[in-house]
């Protein structure tokens, strides 16, 4: 098991590093400078660009750069003079990790209720429903979603803030958007995975034990019918982490999604890079842990790793 | 079943901290009703006048900063941390009398030195300024910019603390006009000693000398302007609080607005004129801005003055401003049809006949004389534009009309906004999409953009008999005689040589709450102040 972490991690930062030398080169693809604006004059950009030595050939800039990112050294950002790359995560982050986790909360929550209730539930017209509601939410995109929530309850109803982050009700807008597509998903996948659980044959027995049908599902099918839905939250986690750019931007919301899009249009070249990276160890850490939380519930796959041990 | 109730108390209290841990603080925006909040788009740029400054900067510098002076909506002389001023008889020596009584937001007193600061400051390249070549009319500036002279051989004296004294290189006509630029805008000598040192964002250091100072900054959410006590005007300042959040989008000022989290959301788009027709709340302000195309004239057959005529009188630009937005209207100039000419007190262009006037039959003569009867054997042209709403629709008419007046192709090139300025520096295009908002209220700040020097020039003009016009206009004091020689060179440049296509004039559209009374409009740049501004009576 220990070893199996140990490899995992290897690759990662050898993913890390793939996806950092790509990046660079990438970025350097798209026409434009960081430091062209309406308003600059060509002598200028190049005095700057030199300022910040842009203008070394591409290899020495790319080899500087991976000494400063190997000692953790993500660089400043030529858009915010004086502001580290690490700041402007460190002040984002936050935001879009404390919505992200609300999110998944949220959907876990909302997914796994709708699951039981549509296998529990003995009126067909329940099950109904939640398919409908559930190939809405699966339907609709997210940036819709959210612009109706956005025109609905807070510009007509007044009910929730339009913009920022301040207070708990202006997560309420956010969260919900964030997790419609994901609850759908959630819902789908436990009603699946319980109605199969609900004809093996341990389910039976208990039954001819006498055990009702609630009791059943919570204590015995449920946990093995989670599994699945486990292996789904890892990544779908990891994409909530490393922000939603549409949400973040329909709300006003400072996030690592805002600052991507931000960063892009404005060509600040460090912070492209500072955010790819960082996101990408986001996804790959939860990933992993995901993977291990796995094992730790299925016995089977813990077996798995141990064979491969051996 | 303990061990559960414990988990589920875990879990609960886990998701309350991880909302809390993300939650900002808000900007104290309600309470007293003397505050107001206004949006304004992301924060960009520097917030130091030395620096690569942007929209922030100019939303802060509005109403905390006081530049010298500067010319009221009558083109009356307004004055600021000056209290009075003399030139000499060549236009050549101004020498600036700092008001005794201006303070910094500390109490500490506004110096010459303060002044020179600034300039000092953003004379070094490093700084990223892009207004140090308006710095460039004073002696030696530009040589020391270039690194070919040292900073004390600078054409700016400081003799006592209170007096201010610029030598240029040549008459300047238009200098009151740059001093509302940041570069000749004060920074506290004491605290403001690099662009990269975070003094400007720092409510500690960055100190203020005009009505408000900054209280708070919160990187890309919001920052807070506080009256300032130790202001000379103070008794004539009502606000106590201005807050300025930051919107990615019009479109999400306009929520705001909507749902009442804003006072103020200006530069709307324009669909917000027909939702708040006849309301109070609507502001519609005169953009002192011009979009227009660039032609190329190193590019057959755009060397042929009868071909880009052709073009422009083939566009019909009223057809045009309906498509694209109730915003803009039809300009014929370069200069911005809403600024206006001091020597008379009306619109610059029209104390003069309009440059060319739109005539698709004279039009379609002129492409056949320039051998292309009806279109025929005419190179299909490519028209770089940025991917913005309104310039993707301009694109769609443009190519329309001049299929249906002359029968040519033009092909369309969207780009993203930094490619489409990459594009128009490189010169690499057939036809490119151009905006220009005034630096400054004087003519200038447009016609120096097609000198052949110009660093905005990237089309390849180079015409003497102009740049000998906008020269001589430079140093002609008397304000009449001026006016025609611009007048002259805008004549040549747009209605004779037809170097641009001119569009369209922008409209501002603005929201802002009807409680709020007292907000001006900037004479120069069209923005709103909001300075002497007061809520609620």
């Amino acid at each position: 098991m220990l070893r199996y972490a140990v490899k995992r991690i290897m690759t990662g930062i050898l993913s890390l590093f793939v996806l950092a030398t790509v990046t660079f080169f990438l970025v350097r693809l798209i026409p434009g400078s960081p430091f062209m604006s309406g308003g600059v004059s060509q002598s200028v950009v190049e005095a700057i660009e030199e300022e910040y030595g842009l203008n070394e050939p591409l290899p020495v800039q790319y080899l500087s750069y991976m000494a400063g990112l190997l000692q953790g050294d993500l660089g400043i950002s030529y858009q915010d003079p004086g502001t580290s790359v690490t700041e402007i995560i460190a002040r984002a982050w936050p935001l879009t990790a404390s919505l992200g986790t609300a999110a998944l909360i949220v959907s876990l929550l909302a997914g796994t209720g709708l699951g039981i209730l549509k296998v529990m539930s003995r009126k067909k017209a329940v099950g109904h429903m939640i398919s409908a509601a559930g190939m809405a939410a699966a339907g609709i995109p997210g940036f819709a979603a959210a612009i109706l929530l956005l025109l609905v309850f807070s510009v007509k109803l007044k009910l929730f803030p339009a913009s920022g982050l301040y207070t708990l009700s202006s997560y309420v807008l956010p969260v919900i958007s964030l997790s419609l597509y994901p609850t759908a998903v959630i819902t789908r996948m436990m009603a699946n995975a319980l109605a199969a659980e609900m004809g093996k044959e341990y389910v039976l027995f208990a039954r001819a034990k006498g055990l009702g049908r609630g009791r059943i599902v919570l204590t015995h099918a449920l946990k093995n019918a989670f599994l699945p839905v486990l292996s789904y939250a890892g990544p779908a986690f990891a994409y909530l982490l490393t922000g939603s750019f549409v949400v973040e931007s329909i709300f006003t919301i400072p996030g690592l999604g805002r600052e991507f899009v931000d960063s892009i249009s404005s060509r600040d070249y460090t912070l492209i890079l500072g955010l790819t990276v960082f996101m990408g160890t986001v996804v790959i850490l939860v990933n992993l842990a995901a993977d291990l939380l796995a094992a730790c519930l299925d016995p089977r796959i813990r077996r798995n790793f141990a064979g491969r041990e051996g | 079943m303990k061990k559960k109730t414990v988990a589920a108390v875990l879990a609960c209290a886990l998701f309350c901290g991880v909302i809390s841990g993300g939650c900002t603080q808000a900007p104290e925006t309600d309470g007293a009703d003397s505050r107001i909040t206004v949006a304004i788009n992301s924060d960009t740029g520097s917030m130091d006048p030395a620096g690569s400054i942007a929209l922030t900067y100019l939303a802060y510098s509005v109403s905390a900063l006081d530049e010298l002076l500067t010319y009221d909506e009558n083109g009356e002389i307004e004055y600021r941390a000056a209290e009075s001023f003399e030139v000499n008889e060549a236009y050549t020596e101004w020498t600036f009398h700092l008001r005794e009584d201006a303070l910094w937001s500390d109490g500490s007193e506004v110096t010459a030195a303060d002044f020179l600061n600034t300039i000092t400051r953003a004379l070094d390249p490093a700084s990223g300024s892009g207004y140090a070549v308006y710095l460039f009319p004073i002696e030696n500036a530009e040589e020391i910019y270039n690194g070919e002279a040292q900073m004390d051989s600078l054409g700016v004296d400081t003799p006592d603390e209170h007096t201010l004294v610029f030598h240029l290189e040549k008459p300047c006509v238009y200098f009151l006009d740059l001093l509302r630029l940041p570069v000749y805008t004060p920074s506290c000598e004491k605290y403001a000693d690099a662009v990269d040192s975070g003094w400007a964002t720092d409510p500690e250091r960055s100190l203020a000398n005009g009505p408000f100072y900054l209280a708070e900054y919160v990187p890309d959410q919001y920052f807070v302007l506080k009256k300032n006590e130790n202001y000379w005007n103070e008794d004539a300042v009502k606000l106590d609080q201005i807050t300025y959040r930051f919107f990615d989008d019009t479109q999400s000022m306009a929520n705001a607005y909507e749902a009442g989290e804003v006072d103020v959301a200006t530069s709307l788009p324009s669909t917000v004129m027909q939702l708040y027709e006849g309301k109070e709340d609507l502001m519609v302000t005169d953009q002192i801005a011009t979009r227009y195309i660039y032609f190329n004239l190193n590019v057959e057959p755009l060397d042929d003055v009868r071909v880009r005529r052709a073009i422009n009188l083939a566009l019909n630009r009223e057809e045009l401003c309906q498509i694209v937005g109730a915003d803009t209207e039809p300009t014929y100039n370069l200069v911005a049809k809403y600024m206006k000419d001091r020597s008379t007190g009306e619109y610059f262009v029209d104390g003069a006949p309009q440059p060319f006037e739109e005539n698709a039959e004279l039009a379609r003569e002129l492409l056949a004389e320039a051998g292309y009867p009806d279109g025929e054997g005419f190179p299909v042209l490519t028209y770089s534009y940025p991917t913005l709403e309104m310039d993707s629709d301009t694109a769609q008419v443009i190519k329309e009309q001049l299929k249906e007046t002359l029968n040519i192709d033009i092909e369309l090139r969207a780009q993203e906004l930094q490619a489409n300025y990459s594009t128009r520096y490189a010169g690499d295009f057939d036809m490119c999409r151009m905006n220009w908002t005034a630096d400054f209220a004087d003519p200038y700040t447009y016609l120096s953009m097609l000198l052949s020097n110009s660093t905005y020039n990237c089309s390849g003009i180079n015409d003497p008999e102009y740049d000998s016009l906008v020269e001589q206009s430079d140093s002609q004091t008397d304000p009449v005689k001026r006016s025609e020689l611009l007048h002259a060179a805008e004549q040549r440049a747009v209605g004779e040589e037809f170097y641009i296509i001119p569009l369209y004039a922008m409209k501002s559209v603005n929201l802002v709450n009807p409680d709020i009374t007292g907000i001006r409009q900037i004479p120069a740049s069209g923005a709103l102040e909001y300075r002497y501004a007061e809520k609620g009576q």
